[in-house]
């Protein structure tokens, strides 16, 4: 069950990059949300009730709900719909993301060990580079938040892996999640959108040399 | 005892948030650097020294010496900031003092965690808090740099926290304490130990401000209030720099150091290399400063790489420029004052206009190019010489050849603003030189720091770099 879940994260991830509408993104970070739900309940059952009320409730209400929420709201607000106005083909970015998987899981074949739990590793990296591969590919403000976010589900993914013996790191990374994401979101909805154009990161070149 | 004190600075913090008045606010300013100043005094004189507080924090060697510069450099900043925003509403105004109260603590609570995660949730709270001080002026120039640089340094907190992750089960250690790490990191795997290192390397250097996030440090110096600008590039800067030097330590004992001293010293020598590029290419001298600071943590992480000598120069190097790239940013407040703006190629005359601040400005411009009496001069001239001892002359000639172009932007820049004539608008009404003087004062004590070293600081420092 638990492979289950963690394959269809990365199927998530791989469609992550295939995908150009505003609207499939937030659908996909709500389906990750889920996942890592279901993730932290299979993984983390033995801890103590109250830290693992904590990391369900953060995933449930936060990771599937909240935040899938509010990225709806910024598309609506900003009536941006797609992330190439042209329809232009994603296979870059997903021959991009192929090479990524492959690379992830090279890199966590030849550091194969038993203190580490490998696909937890193997999927976070994957994340990692899907997130920057969103970052630097794409133009949009918003597909860089998407991009964070990605990061952020993968990050949280391998702190589930060691959770059970270090739950302060779990708490940890929820802190992480609500501080940071609330903060930029909320940023991102009521400052961005108005002062800057949020349909292109070109916009964001006043501050330089 | 150290909880009893972070709940005093919010309550303080929190106070000033809802301040009714400017005086207000000040006399709050007052008693929360009284505190600082009885917390200081407990560690140092109250037996607290070396102890452990809280689980959590530790007042070790390495925390005390950079918070008691926090304490001077926080107490500089909060003066300036009250002249330098004596115009602002009485909303902006205590919003602003209450991040830099809040700012203050976070960096403070970095300094002494002696546990990765705290020292990592500690550095995402400086975050917040600087996000909101970046903001200050509400312009869509400051809005950009506030967004740039939530993204990039939640970006790279995200990347240190996954490589956190991987050193702590690399080293299956669940308390995540320092001390435990160092007995348990010997039996790591080495490859998980690099790439862990390598995370969290890349995830902090936007606070140090060094290769490859260092932009964004750059970015934050020139969106904020100047004064502001001088706790950013000095407490929040070392702040990085003790958060990777915890890490530095703890690989010290393990097969991969030699590696990891390579990586500190090829960081190095980029961050210098882009330090220099850029010094000679910004029109804007709070960036120039910003640069500056890129150049010197450059100067502090080929320390770290070439181990050594080089490594008590790299924390002395620290140690100074706080006191150095403080009076300078505090110096171009008053800059800006006069000018309302800091563009390289129109401001000037500077030295008929304030001839304190140019003084503090030339002044700032030798020591900062670690010219003698500079104790910049001692750090870089041993970090050379540990340079020459472990790698050769080829990689002298490199450094050698950056600190030129770092001499010569320098040079030209700072003359630039003293004498080339003036074409902007001024606001004499604005002079006061009574900050100049006053981070003039903080220059001094570098120079002092150069001619004499003081006893405890150089047993102090020794303590800190022996592992």
């Amino acid at each position: 069950m638990l492979l289950s879940l963690i394959i269809l994260y990365v199927i998530s991830l791989v469609y992550v990059a295939m995908v150009e509408r505003f609207r499939s993104y937030a659908t996909i970070i709500a389906f990750q949300g889920w996942i890592l739900l279901g993730i932290a309940l299979l993984r983390l059952h033995s801890l103590n009730w109250v830290e693992l009320s904590f990391v369900i409730l953060e995933t449930l209400i936060f990771k599937a709900v909240i935040v899938p929420a509010i990225l709806m709201r910024v598309i609506k607000q900003t009536k941006i719909n797609r992330i190439n106005t042209s329809g232009r083909s994603q296979f870059n970015s997903l021959m991009l993301s192929f090479a990524a998987l492959v690379a992830s899981a090279i890199t966590t074949y030849y550091v194969a060990d038993s203190s580490v739990h490998m696909i937890f590793f193997g999927v976070a990296l994957y994340a990692l580079l899907s997130g920057l591969i969103l970052i630097v590919l794409r133009s949009r403000i918003f597909t860089h938040m998407v991009g964070f976010l990605v990061i952020e589900n993968g990050v949280f993914l391998f702190s589930m892996a060691i959770g059970v013996e270090m739950p302060i790191l779990i708490n940890a990374a929820i802190m992480l999640d609500i501080l940071m994401s609330v903060l930029m979101l909320g940023l991102f909805m009521t400052k961005v959108g108005s002062q800057i154009h949020t349909d292109s990161s070109d916009s964001l070149t006043h501050v330089k040399d | 005892m150290i909880y009893i004190f972070f709940a005093i600075w919010l309550i303080i913090g929190a106070a000033v948030f809802i301040a009714p008045s400017r005086r207000i606010v000040h006399l709050l300013c007052g008693l929360y650097m009284a505190v600082h100043a009885l917390f200081a005094a407990m560690i140092t004189f109250g037996g607290n020294y070396l102890s452990t507080s809280g689980v959590f924090f530790t007042f070790d060697e390495a925390g005390t010496l950079f918070y008691l510069l926090l304490g001077v450099v926080a107490t500089f900043v909060l003066i300036h900031s009250q002249e330098y925003l004596k115009d602002d509403t009485l909303g902006n105004y205590r919003k602003y003092f209450a991040l830099l109260i809040l700012l203050t603590t976070s960096i403070t609570g970095v300094y002494f965690a002696n546990n990765i995660a705290v020292t990592w949730i500690l550095l995402e709270t400086t975050t917040l808090c600087s996000a909101g001080i970046l903001y200050h002026r509400h312009s869509a120039q400051t809005l950009e740099a506030t967004w740039k640089y939530l993204f990039v340094c939640s970006t790279g907190i995200a990347i240190a926290y996954l490589g956190i992750l991987l050193l702590c089960s690399a080293t299956s250690n669940s308390s995540l304490n320092y001390a435990d790490l160092e007995q348990l990191i010997v039996q790591g795997n080495p490859l998980y130990l690099k790439a862990a290192f390598l995370l969290i390397l890349t995830g902090y250097s936007c606070k140090m401000e060094i290769f490859p996030l260092y932009t964004i440090g750059v970015d934050a110096n020139f969106a904020a209030p100047a004064p502001a600008s001088a706790l950013i590039s000095t407490g929040l800067v070392n702040a990085g720099f003790l958060a990777i030097f915890r890490i530095y330590r703890l690989f010290v004992h393990t097969e991969v150091f030699e590696w990891v001293q390579h990586v500190m010293l090829i960081i190095g020598v980029l961050s210098l290399g882009v330090g220099a590029l850029f010094l000679r290419r910004t029109n804007n001298y709070k960036r120039f400063l910003s640069y500056s600071t890129v150049e010197n943590m450059g100067i502090v992480a080929i320390g770290l790489g070439v181990g050594g000598i080089g490594v008590w120069a790299a924390v002395f190097h620290v140690v100074c420029h706080t006191l150095i790239k403080s009076s300078l940013f505090l110096q171009i407040a008053v800059v800006r004052q006069i000018y309302n703006g800091y563009r390289i190629n129109r401001i000037g005359d500077y030295i008929n206009i304030n001839k304190v601040g140019a003084i503090g400005l030339l002044g700032g411009m030798v020591v900062v190019l670690a010219f003698p009496p500079s104790p910049l001069f001692i750090s870089e001239l041993m970090i050379l010489k540990q340079t020459i001892a472990s790698t050769g002359w080829w990689l002298i000639a490199l450094i050698v050849l950056m600190l030129c172009v770092v001499v010569y932007s320098i040079c030209f820049r700072v003359i630039k603003l003293c004498y080339q004539p003036n074409q902007d608008e001024l606001h004499l009404s604005k002079i006061n030189r009574r900050l100049s003087h006053s981070a003039l004062s903080l220059l001094l004590a570098a120079i002092v720091l150069g001619l004499w070293q003081p006893e405890f600081l150089k047993e102090l420092i020794t303590r800190i770099v022996t592992f």
